[in-house]
């Protein structure tokens, strides 16, 4: 069974969390200097949520965006992801996630979603995601 | 000289880009490296080598860290500017093009790994580097294994029968490093760190290899003697030895389960730094043939009068045109997806460096006797050109993987996102 229960349970946790990262972190800075946008194509749940320093938002208005980077992964490999339980370039190796932008971006950005993966475990406690995956 | 580019919206940057670096591989690397093709294999890294203010310019012109990412303190640069880039440093001289390049091999590697520990003690001092004081290199083949290593899809590779020269094993909080690589590390026995490449568990062949980041000032690693060779003299090249070699737990970057198909996006790139340069070599060739052609006089004119000259100038302009098409056409695939579809890093690194092999040949034919003597670069450039049908994989051997890729995945599907 896959982790996120549905669409909505997705999109509230990370409207949030990106709302708050962007807000309150390091990573808003950041992502508007380096003009980074990222398309998420998540399936199980199937989602589609674009970023930007203005945040995230999701379905058709995400998909009308064209993002510097995309991410394809399932829904239990974002959640391990924010949990810091996702070896990335093993999951790239692996095609368990695939990635479409240029390489050193996404070199980069991996270490700029370090304030999310840090204030995720709360939403795991919030919406009772299991965290020993 | 310049060239005319196919692609006429290169912006202001990618111009500006393009002419420095150009400058320096016309007014600095071409200069050393001539004087580098002439001296001893040992000369050119003696303490009172140009090497080493060459190097020091390199560094101080941020050249060492094109592929890393900006984050880091690297150029940043996207794909077409890594064509750009390096069409004019294969230009320039395609060995120490390779040389400037694979300094940065182990710090691009452990930014993939993404390990806050490598990033600090590694990354983040490479890209601050403006001295040549860190200088990595790509520690792969071994006396025993040159093909061996790119053949991850043959039956053999898992074979408990390929067992290589270099073997580590985990003791406690250390890994223990015992063996060599082969005279053929570029830049091994000057390298400061190297990606090291060992197998873990020879039970399951060299699937059971795992990749490793390390520095080489460690007790127990020694240096062979620099490689003298038929070309690219300008790249150093020698073995290094491990005896005992302690290096810490986290050094390791990719384990066993994974190795395959890490081996294969890592040659992938390397194949794409290789396609980009040969542009470079390809072109340097037509550029000798065409300016001596417009000088050298035969039956009362020009040789460029003549018209099988034009043809064979003809032929060979094609050539560049191609390989500049080809690698900028596969570095932005390849550098702009993740993993990458490895058989075209492969058809570019095969067909630009046999066609900058050809051009290098015909330009010795069109030079006539003077091709052959050291008063014109065309005989370096062969030499060089040489040496890149086998560098980084053979050619053949790079064509049977491919197959292989090929038997497995074609047609692939568009990519759908
Ligand atoms: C300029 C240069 C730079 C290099 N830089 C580096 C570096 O930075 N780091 C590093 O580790 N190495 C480096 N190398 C080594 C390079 O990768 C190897 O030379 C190459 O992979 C070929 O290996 P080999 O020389 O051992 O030849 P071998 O593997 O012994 O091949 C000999 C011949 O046998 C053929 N052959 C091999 N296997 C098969 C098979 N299964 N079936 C049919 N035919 C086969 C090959 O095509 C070739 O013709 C460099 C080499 C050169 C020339």
């Amino acid at each position: 069974m896959a982790i996120f229960k549905d669409v909505p349970m997705v999109k509230e946790i990370f409207g949030d969390l990106w709302g708050k990262m962007i807000k309150d972190t390091e990573f808003g800075p950041k992502i508007k200097e380096g003009n980074i946008s990222v398309l998420f194509i998540i399936n199980d749940p199937n989602i589609v949520m674009y970023v930007d320093a203005n945040g995230p938002i999701f379905d058709a208005e995400a998909e009308a965006k064209t993002a510097l980077v995309t991410l394809k992964m399932d829904g239990d490999t974002v959640h391990k992801f924010w949990l810091r339980k996702v070896n990335v370039p093993k999951a790239l190796a692996l095609r368990q996630i695939r990635a479409k932008g240029p390489v050193g971006t996404i070199l980069q950005l991996l270490p700029l979603l370090k304030p999310g993966q840090e204030i995720y475990p709360e939403y795991c406690k919030k919406y009772n995601l299991p965290m020993d995956v | 000289m310049s060239y005319f580019d196919l692609k006429t919206d290169l912006s202001a940057e990618d111009i500006a880009l393009k002419d420095q670096v150009h400058k320096f591989a016309r007014d600095v690397m071409r200069p050393v490296a001539k004087q580098f093709d002439g001296m001893k294999a040992d000369e050119v890294v003696a303490p009172d080598s140009p090497l080493w203010p060459f190097l020091k310019k390199v560094y101080e012109l941020g050249y060492h860290k094109a592929l890393m990412p900006e984050y880091y303190g690297g150029l940043g640069l996207n794909p077409l500017q890594i064509s750009l880039v390096f069409e004019e440093l294969g230009w320039g001289s395609f060995g120490m093009s390779v040389g400037m390049t694979v300094l940065c091999f182990p710090f691009y590697c452990a930014c993939l790994a993404n390990q806050e520990h490598l990033i600090e003690s590694y990354v983040k001092p490479f890209c601050e580097c403006t001295d040549a004081s860190i200088r990595g290199c790509w520690a792969i083949t071994e006396p025993d294994h040159g093909s061996d290593y790119v053949a991850t899809a043959e039956d053999y590779f898992r074979s408990p029968k390929m067992r290589g020269n270099t073997q580590i094993r985990l003791d406690g909080n250390e890994w223990v490093i015992d063996g060599q690589k082969s005279q053929w590390v570029s830049g091994g026995t000057i390298a400061t760190h190297a990606l090291l490449h060992a197998q873990i568990d020879p039970s399951l062949g060299f699937g059971g290899n795992g990749v490793f980041v390390i520095p080489l000032d460690s007790p127990g690693v020694t240096k062979g003697p620099a490689l003298r060779k038929i070309g690219q003299r300008d790249l150093n090249q020698g073995e290094i030895f491990f005896d005992g070699v302690r290096v810490p737990k986290d050094s390791i970057i990719v384990e066993p389960d994974y190795y395959v198909p890490m081996m294969d996006i890592i040659l992938a790139a390397a194949n794409l730094c290789m396609a980009n340069w040969a542009i470079g070599l390809a072109r340097a060739s037509f550029e000798e043939a065409f300016n001596y052609c417009k000088e050298r006089v035969q039956g009362g004119r020009p040789l460029i009068e003549h018209h099988s000259i034009k043809q064979r100038l003809f032929t060979m302009f094609s050539r560049v045109e191609t390989c500049r098409v080809v690698g900028r056409a596969a570095a932005n695939l390849n550098f702009n997806i993740s993993p990458p579809f490895v058989e075209y890093s492969l058809w570019a690194k095969t067909q630009n460096t046999q066609m900058a092999y050809e051009n290098a040949h015909d330009a010795i034919q069109i030079l006539g006797g003077y091709g052959l003597t050291e008063e014109y670069l065309t005989e370096k450039l062969f030499r060089d050109a040489r040496a890149t049908l086998i560098e980084d994989g053979n050619n053949e051997m790079l064509a049977a993987h491919g197959g292989h890729i090929l038997a497995e995945t074609y047609p692939r599907p568009p990519i759908d996102f």
